[in-house]
């Protein structure tokens, strides 16, 4: 692992945002909003899945949602890995960040079973309670994990 | 069913969260973890880790190994500091503002001397 870190480290691509001051403020506001755009949709869903709004048809909440989940999630994660390179070997060993990666995997599988079960459209009741309950787990962990880096590193 | 499942996972949660808190204190963000009054520290620099989002000094002061916070780039070269400045084994005095809690031996510069001359990474503090 040690060595694809120090060669990611090394590239150009992670020599600019290490140096750059508005280069590196993109990125991380790029950033921002992918993880806005991903969690505000995902929590709006999870909230119908678990009960919320019974009267709204679910249809509509599970053909919009995940497609802007996806938009955020492909965002956050080429401006995570952007940021990342500046400290690769730093933020692996960082204990927060290895949970939140974890949570994104756990919350990122869990989506895919979901949409493979067909849970958003005509699973039962404990199906779509469980499905909203472990993604809002996972991403608000994710979440809150990625901002104490900053408190961590 | 429903409600154990629910609580089941709230509580995991934050036993989770919780669990790393108290490893490590919370530092960098800021002046808010600093003791508002300054120390003045001069030694030689063992290691450096330069670039964003913080520039961060292994310096050794009379035999005990300091960290110090300077600048990112942009603010290292508006006060007129190099990387070569910053280089290990570079003899350097810094004021600054050091953790509340003493043993962690962590310093946030506000001023740096190099051969008696001042370089300012935050000229509005003092």
């Amino acid at each position: 692992m040690e060595p694809i870190l120090e060669w990611l480290a090394q590239t150009d691509v992670a020599t600019y945002f290490r140096n750059s001051r508005w280069g590196f403020a993109a990125v991380n506001t790029a950033h921002i909003f992918g993880i806005s755009i991903l969690f505000g949709s995902v929590l709006t869903l999870d909230l119908r899945l678990l009960g919320l709004w019974r009267k709204v048809p679910l249809a509509p909440f599970s053909y919009a949602l995940p497609r802007i989940a996806a938009v955020g999630l492909a965002l956050a994660l080429i401006t995570g890995l952007l940021l990342f390179s500046v400290r690769p070997s730093e933020y692996a060993e960082l204990g927060v960040f290895r949970i939140k990666l974890a949570l994104i995997c756990l919350g990122f599988l869990a989506a895919l079973l979901a949409h493979a079960r067909g849970s958003l459209h005509n699973g039962n009741r404990r199906q779509q309670i469980i499905t909203g309950a472990v993604s809002i787990f996972c991403w608000a962990g994710a979440l809150i994990c990625g901002r104490l880096i900053a408190f961590m590193a | 069913m429903k409600n154990l499942f629910c609580k089941t996972m709230i509580t995991g949660w934050f036993a989770v969260l919780l669990s790393f808190l108290p490893l490590s204190a919370f530092a960098h963000h800021g002046w808010a973890w600093s003791t508002g009054g300054n120390i003045d520290l001069t030694g030689t620099i063992t290691e450096s880790k330069l670039g964003n989002p913080h520039g961060i000094l292994k310096v050794e002061v009379n035999g005990e190994i300091w960290t110090v916070e300077v600048g990112q780039p942009w603010r290292n070269e508006r006060a007129g500091l190099t990387d070569e400045d910053y280089a290990p084994g570079k003899e350097i005095r810094f004021i600054g503002e050091p953790s509340s809690d003493e043993s962690e031996r962590l310093l946030k510069a506000e001023r740096v001397y190099i051969n008696d001359r001042e370089y300012e990474l935050y000229p509005d503090r003092d």
